[in-house]
């Protein structure tokens, strides 16, 4: 996306949750069609029962209706969506992990990539990204997989910016153990490990 | 990047190393990314991690299978908004006069989301409440129950006791006579006899009687403390 076309997109959102504040349904559908492909894409890397999926999507945009006069435009409108989606995301994937319904990704290969693209990468991949904490692999998603910069990922987590540099960083760390062909040179890999 | 590297590493690269997830999913500002590319062309550990990074990145933003419909999902939402508008409705029509009631929808969100929160987590204590005493009331009254179930024992009952279905009234009455026992109630639905003692022969013995009988097929003391040739 180009910066004018981004500008072009920011003004748009601001438009629109304006009319959304002011009780607009129309503005509120469309709202939710523009974010709704993007955050079905991030979320189904962590739950890809869509219908999990749905609800997380379904809860954030009930609290974008019902707090959306009290956005006061200090950030982007994305970033507070994607703030608002991501702890109830949060939310979401600790209640599924404290009552054992988490689904692993691996349970559902065929459901969430492409089969032709489907490489031994990715599936290490997959599996590296299963084993990172909520936290640390979420931020990786944000950067990654939504294109968040670092201090857009800092506003959407409410978290300092060197936190989520800290996250960054101990997640490359890990998904270094566990993705042995991503270096594209098993020699090296073993130096690293020296 | 190698953790020999690591070790030694200039602050510099540190910074360097972990501006390049940004550096690769192009969300860098301008100054920085003139920074890493500088630092790039000097440092072989970070083009390797950029490498590895994109590799990274190339397989999270592949493209998913499904396409999701988001025009099913947004007639879920409409249904959760309606919902809400009419229970807001609803409080409104009853805490406030038509006259008073403002102008725009959205006005009152706060208010009515906090009453009818309020009034649905009543009803979901009122709930609760109901089924808990249901559930309290099936658990201390069974709708079942068996030959042992413990019920309030008829005066004078001594033995419990269920007879063959093909037992002929004269086989029962015959038996009874032997065991000098006499009905004093039943049988239940589950064919259960409650019997009391004739004479002062033991219960013991008597049970013993029916029990040694093919056509008694269940036959229980009501007095668990008796022995043999005790008597209640």
């Amino acid at each position: 996306m180009t910066v004018l076309a981004k500008n072009s997109a920011k003004e748009h959102d601001t438009a629109l949750l304006v009319a959304v504040a002011a009780g607009n349904r129309q503005a509120l559908e469309e709202l939710y069609l523009s974010y709704h492909r993007r955050l079905a894409r991030f979320l189904s890397r962590f739950t890809p029962r869509y219908e999990n999926v749905e609800e997380i999507i379904n809860d954030t945009f009930m609290v974008v209706w019902q707090s959306a006069k009290d956005f006061r435009y200090a950030s982007q409108v994305s970033t507070w969506i994607i703030g608002i989606a991501y702890r109830t995301a949060l939310k979401s994937l600790r209640r599924q992990k404290n009552h054992n319904a988490a689904q692993n990704l691996d349970d559902y290969p065929e459901q969430t990539v492409d089969p032709t693209i489907e490489t031994e990468v990715q599936d290490w991949l997959r599996r590296g990204l299963n084993q990172l904490p909520v936290e640390q692999r979420l931020t990786l998603e944000l950067a990654y997989n939504m294109g968040h910069s670092m201090e857009e990922i800092a506003a959407i987590t409410e978290c300092p910016v060197g936190t989520v540099k800290a996250r960054m960083f101990h997640a490359r760390e890990k998904l270094r153990q566990y993705l042995p062909t991503l270096s594209g040179a098993a020699p090296e890999m073993s130096a690293r490990s020296e | 990047m190698t953790y020999k590297h690591r070790s030694s590493a200039a602050p510099e690269h540190q910074e360097i190393s972990a501006l390049i997830p940004w550096y690769v999913n192009g969300s860098i500002g301008e100054h920085e990314r003139q920074r890493v590319d500088a630092h790039l062309i000097l440092c072989a550990c970070c083009r390797d991690d950029l490498a590895q990074e994109r590799r990274v990145y190339q397989g999270m933003t592949a493209e998913t299978a499904v396409e999701y419909m988001p025009a099913i999902s947004l007639k879920r939402l409409q249904a959760r908004l309606d919902g809400v508008v009419a229970a807001a409705s609803a409080d409104v029509q009853v805490d406030v006069p038509a006259a008073a009631k403002p102008a725009r929808r959205w006005m009152p969100w706060q208010g009515l989301m906090a009453a009818s929160v309020a009034v649905m987590a009543v009803a979901l204590s009122l709930l609760a409440a109901d089924r808990w005493m249901q559930f309290r009331a099936r658990a201390s009254a069974p709708n079942y129950y068996t030959v042992t179930t413990s019920t309030a024992h008829a005066p004078g009952e001594v033995i419990r006791a269920v007879f063959s279905p093909a037992i002929t009234l004269v086989e029962l009455q015959a038996i009874l006579d032997e065991a000098q026992l006499r009905i004093i109630s039943g049988p239940t639905e589950a064919g259960v006899y409650s019997l009391a003692a004739n004479s002062p022969r033991p219960v013991s013995s008597s049970l013993a009687l029916l029990r040694g009988h093919a056509k008694v097929r269940f036959a229980e003391s009501t007095q668990p403390s008796l022995g043999p040739g005790d008597r209640p």
